[in-house]
């Protein structure tokens, strides 16, 4: 009988101990190769096809990115450019859009400027809560 | 040790099992692993190498992730839209079909920070075309130490 004994040590259930180990192991696998996308920008509505309106001159702000990064700042109908740097840009918008809530600020970029320095003067504008904003490049009308 | 054998409240007490209940631990696991794996998406398009551009105004874009489309411009001046590359004066026939299938599309412009801008141009005038005028230009939260002075 010792034979027979021994036989009725073995446990008739499944082991459940290590499930939970596996179960924790597979968690954590997913939750770190699980790369979340991330869709962050500056958003901006582009104006329709033939949907082009005409704005009275008094309500623009001209920035004119440079090549070299320079943004010069041409008001309405006034020739006169005053030369800022792209940081700079948020606070005159601010100065503006104090001064007129209509104000429409066209970012005129160069062809051959860099797309950052455009990013930079849209960051400023942006962030100096205009609503309005006209992406434009120079030498094309 | 006399102490121990003689107290009945000692025995009772020690029926209480000491062991932490781990028996619904595995439920728990396969719970949150269940859900893990239902709520992943996986976007088959490609990831391309750019340099994003820093924006301090940048902010999440509250759209369905099934609403956005990705335009890629590469330093090289080439463009991906869904892992294929298009020429410029094509982007607009190839956004076309997708914009008149979901009129709700948000077209992220993923440009490397050192193209020049007539490319960004080309791309917007593309897109105007095609009639997808949401547009969001895809950049990074600058990092700057002071604030500007208001």
């Amino acid at each position: 009988m010792p034979l027979l004994n021994r036989r009725e040590r073995v446990s008739d259930e499944i082991p459940t101990a290590s499930l939970a180990d596996i179960a924790f192991l597979l968690l954590i696998f997913f939750l770190t190769t699980t790369v979340f996308n991330e869709e962050r920008g500056l958003p901006i509505v582009l104006p329709e096809k033939s949907k082009e309106q005409a704005v009275a001159a008094k309500n623009i702000i001209f920035f004119l990115v440079q090549p070299d990064g320079r943004v010069q700042v041409k008001r309405g109908q006034s020739e006169e450019t005053q030369t800022v740097t792209a940081d700079q840009v948020s606070g005159i918008m601010r100065q503006e859009l104090a001064a007129n809530a209509n104000i429409i600020a066209a970012i005129k970029t160069d062809p051959n400027a860099p797309y950052r320095d455009m990013i930079h003067v849209l960051d400023g504008v942006k962030e100096a809560g205009a609503e309005r904003i006209s992406l434009q490049m120079l030498g094309e009308d | 040790m006399a102490l121990k054998g003689g107290g009945g409240g000692f025995s009772r007490k020690s029926r209480a099992s000491s062991e932490i209940p781990t028996s619904s631990l595995a439920d728990i696991a396969f719970l949150l692993l269940i859900f893990f794996m239902v709520t992943t998406t996986f976007r088959k398009e490609k990831k391309r190498e750019i340099q994003w551009p820093k924006a301090q105004a940048t902010k999440k874009v509250d759209s369905k992730r099934k609403n956005i489309l990705h335009i890629w411009l590469t330093k090289q001046g080439t463009v991906w839209i869904n892992d294929q590359n298009v020429p410029f004066d094509q982007i607009a026939g190839v956004v076309r079909p997708i914009y008149a299938g979901n009129r709700q599309l948000v077209v992220e412009v993923r440009a490397d920070r050192d193209v020049p801008y007539h490319e960004i141009n080309t791309i917007t005038q593309q897109l105007q075309a095609a009639g997808a005028v949401r547009v969001v230009f895809g950049t990074r939260l600058a990092q700057r130490v002071s604030r500007p002075r208001r």
